[in-house]
């Protein structure tokens, strides 16, 4: 089905070529897995083998011998970076009139492929910015059926999407891969390895360094493929947590004490909390389903957005959104959209540049936190240059001064690898021991039992549950 | 295009888009030649009727429309009022210096742009841009490269609204939404637009390959998901845009506003 012989690729003005002479052949009917470290060409080689490179994307290339396959069909990565219609159906045409299909034709196979994925709507003709994220994908999937093709290839389908959405997912592509071939390439293997039957395993220079069925592989490879931060169902049972973790710090201070908090997008109410408060020292994590309001409840926090109802910083009631800023850091999901600034350590420099301290002390503490987030390699960088680990470190970094207290979180483990994860939990709970508080948003079970000291549950937009998982530190004088 | 907005869909929706183009794109240059005052009011008149009765959005709505567009009136019109030439005076006051002539050329140019706002507000408020896209594609032989890339660039703008919002939120976190001085505001504007194009290109990119995996070349012929066709509605269009202006010529004439004929 596909055959590969010695492929060299290199991308224009990388420094080292990304394949030197690669091979491999790929049988008709086989569920093959695509696996190694972030960065080694997985994604590169899926796409030579689907022949979108070089037809769509130009890379120079050359291969003794290249068979590929005609009819493909391939799921990307982003949900919302694989459609160009507005609505379901005019996606699902838009394949349709590529392939020449008749008019007359149309509507009854659109219906039919979206049963196959098991994508019931109310009706075909719904926008597609109303669907979650396992949705449409979805909906990429039965577009990419109405092709017909020999081989599918699925390029980190659910790298994007939550625990739900991950497994709906692979359902669905279980259920329609029959007979096809299959080649994925993927990190979260924790549902996949009942339906690959064969990894191909790569090392961080882009060679393979073994080929062979699922539990072979696994069997052999194991410590490398969790040192790679590859996510498998083994990875939290091997990893050993710091023994602080959910050990109390000190007797904790009241820090944000929040009376009948209520938070608006467009003047709906979407979320609301009778009264919360924020002791010194605690790790909260923020659980429930996707669209119940954890993000609204970090933003009313910060007031981000419209709110209503009293807060108070240690005591005192807020009347100055700047003491808010003061004490509270804000991460977002996404570390693109938080930086100021065209270097890595400027991006540091920028928040204590702003509190007006000496250049000197601003030099050594931007030489600590480099030092602190293993950045200072790349310090001269473009923040956008860095990898996606970086950035979520700096992300982390340059949020966060002396002077904040409580620490809040918007899933900052999304689509991380397994080593970053752990990494990032480490410095968050070394940052919980110096007395700061961490309030997270995680659809992570395992963040919530090894880490959290304290859980709260959203549902549809109001608090149900707030739960000590770890014993609680005395707190002086209750509540305030 | 779509705003969301409810409305009802009447016979001016039904219409074709490319013929509702190719019907309003002329008046633009017609109404740009026509100098008499009185044709352009009974023309704004009547088209407002037109828009009013067969849009199908809610009064409410309608007037909302226009409220950008009444200050543009005023605006255009004002300033050609006050400090125009002309030789019977009216007013004078330092700078302000009003006469009959620059008064009429005022009113006449603020008429001007109403009209432009009506045809353009009638055209966006009752055609899909999907169907414009097909309609273009099958009417006027666009070719498909050109229609597709348009609609996922309509796409993109929602997303790129929701990533603002976030990127404005963040920058306020951080201190960085505000800025004091010239070079500061520049330096703002670059904090906005780089991640919001950096991630819109990336964007762009990725559709424009799976766009392309989705077997979308040109090596086939293509076949349409909607059949847009020429229909009675366009004649009807045709007819009511005809009888408008004709009236519009023949009421000036008979029952002028204004004494004045050209406003030149």
């Amino acid at each position: 089905m596909i055959h590969i012989e010695q492929l060299r690729l290199k991308f224009p003005g990388a420094e080292k070529r990304l394949f030197t002479d690669v091979s491999l052949s790929i049988k008709k009917g086989e569920k093959v897995l695509l696996l190694g470290p972030s960065g080694c060409g997985k994604s590169t080689l899926l796409q030579v083998m689907a022949g979108i490179i070089p037809r769509s994307i130009d890379v120079p290339m050359k291969a003794k011998a290249l068979h590929i396959p005609k009819q493909v069909g391939y799921v990307f990565q982003d949900p919302d970076a694989q459609f160009c219609m507005p609505y379901v159906d005019e996606e699902m045409a838009f394949v349709l009139e590529n392939l020449g299909v008749p008019r007359a034709e149309m509507k009854e196979k659109i219906e039919r492929v979206l049963q196959r994925v098991r994508l019931r709507l109310p009706h075909v003709h719904v926008p597609i910015q109303t669907l979650s994220g396992g949705m449409k994908q979805r909906l990429a999937i039965a577009s990419v059926l109405a092709l017909d093709p020999d081989v599918l290839f699925l390029d980190e389908p659910t790298a994007l999407l939550d625990e739900e959405g991950t497994k709906a997912v692979w359902e669905t592509l279980k259920e329609v891969a029959d007979d096809r071939t299959v080649v994925i390439v993927e990190h979260k293997i924790d549902h996949i390895l009942d339906f690959v039957e064969r990894i191909i395993l790569f090392n961080e220079h882009g060679e393979i360094i073994a080929d062979g069925s699922t539990n072979e592989i696994f069997s052999t490879y194991r410590s490398f493929i969790t040192e790679q931060g590859i996510w498998h169902p083994d990875v939290w049972k091997a990893y050993e947590k710091p023994k602080t973790a959910q050990q109390p710090y000190e007797e904790g201070d009241v820090l944000l004490h929040v009376q009948s908090l209520r938070g608006f997008r467009q003047k709906e109410e979407k979320i609301a909390v009778d009264e919360l408060t924020i002791y010194a020292g605690e790790w909260i994590a923020i659980t429930g389903e996707n669209g119940a309001g954890k993000s609204t409840l970090l933003q009313s926090f910060m007031k981000l957005i419209r709110t209503e109802g009293d807060m108070y910083w240690r005591g005192e009631l807020v009347k100055n959104d700047g003491v808010l800023y003061d004490n509270i850091a804000f991460v977002f999901q996404n570390p693109e959209f938080q930086f100021v600034t065209n270097r890595v350590d400027d991006e540091l420099a920028y928040c204590l540049r702003l509190e007006k301290r000496s250049e000197y002390e601003i030099e050594e503490e931007v030489e600590r936190l480099l030092r602190r987030f293993h950045l200072s390699a790349q310090r001269h960088l473009h923040p956008y240059q860095l990898s996606m680990g970086q950035k979520r470190r700096l992300s982390v970094a340059a949020s966060v001064t002396e002077r904040h207290r409580i620490l809040l979180l918007d899933e900052p483990t999304f689509g991380q690898d397994a080593k970053n994860t752990f990494a990032l939990l480490e410095w968050l709970e070394a940052y919980r021991q110096q007395g700061k508080t961490i309030v997270m948003v995680t659809h992570d079970e395992h963040i919530v039992s090894e880490f959290a000291t304290r859980r709260w549950g959203i549902e549809n937009g109001k608090l149900v549950a707030d739960e000590i998982i770890a014993p609680r530190m005395l707190v002086r004088g209750g509540m305030r | 295009m779509r705003w969301g907005i409810e409305h009802k869909e009447t016979w001016l929706h039904q219409t074709n888009p490319t013929a509702k183009l190719l019907l309003f794109l002329p008046m633009f240059v017609v109404i740009v030649f026509v100098h008499n005052p009185n044709v352009l009011i009974n023309w704004t008149i009547g088209f407002i009727a037109l828009f009013m009765l067969f849009s199908g959005y809610r009064m409410k709505h309608v007037l909302l429309f226009f409220v950008p567009f009444l200050f543009i009136f005023i605006s255009t019109s004002s300033s050609m009022i006050l400090f125009g030439k002309g030789e019977t005076t009216w007013f004078r006051w330092g700078l302000i210096h009003i006469t009959e002539e620059s008064f009429y050329r005022g009113v006449h140019l603020g008429f001007r742009t109403l009209l432009f706002a009506i045809f353009g507000l009638m055209f966006a408020l009752t055609t899909k841009p999907v169907l414009l896209f097909y309609s273009l594609m099958q009417q006027a032989k666009l070719k498909p490269k050109y229609a597709y890339s348009f609609l996922a660039a309509i796409r993109l703008l929602p997303i790129m609204l929701e990533e603002f919002q976030t990127v404005h939120q963040a920058l306020k976190v951080r201190r960085a939404a505000k800025a004091n001085g010239f070079r500061g505001k520049l330096e703002l504007v670059k904090r906005y637009a780089i991640p919001l194009l950096s991630q819109s290109i990336r964007r762009a990119q990725r559709i424009a390959v799976a766009m392309e995996a989705k077997a979308f070349t040109n090596e086939r012929p293509r076949t349409f998901y909607y059949e847009v066709t020429l229909g009675k509605y366009d004649v009807y269009l045709l007819v009511v845009i005809c009888t408008i202006v004709a009236l519009g010529y023949y009421v000036a004439d008979m029952f002028p506003y204004v004494a004045i004929k050209d406003v030149r």
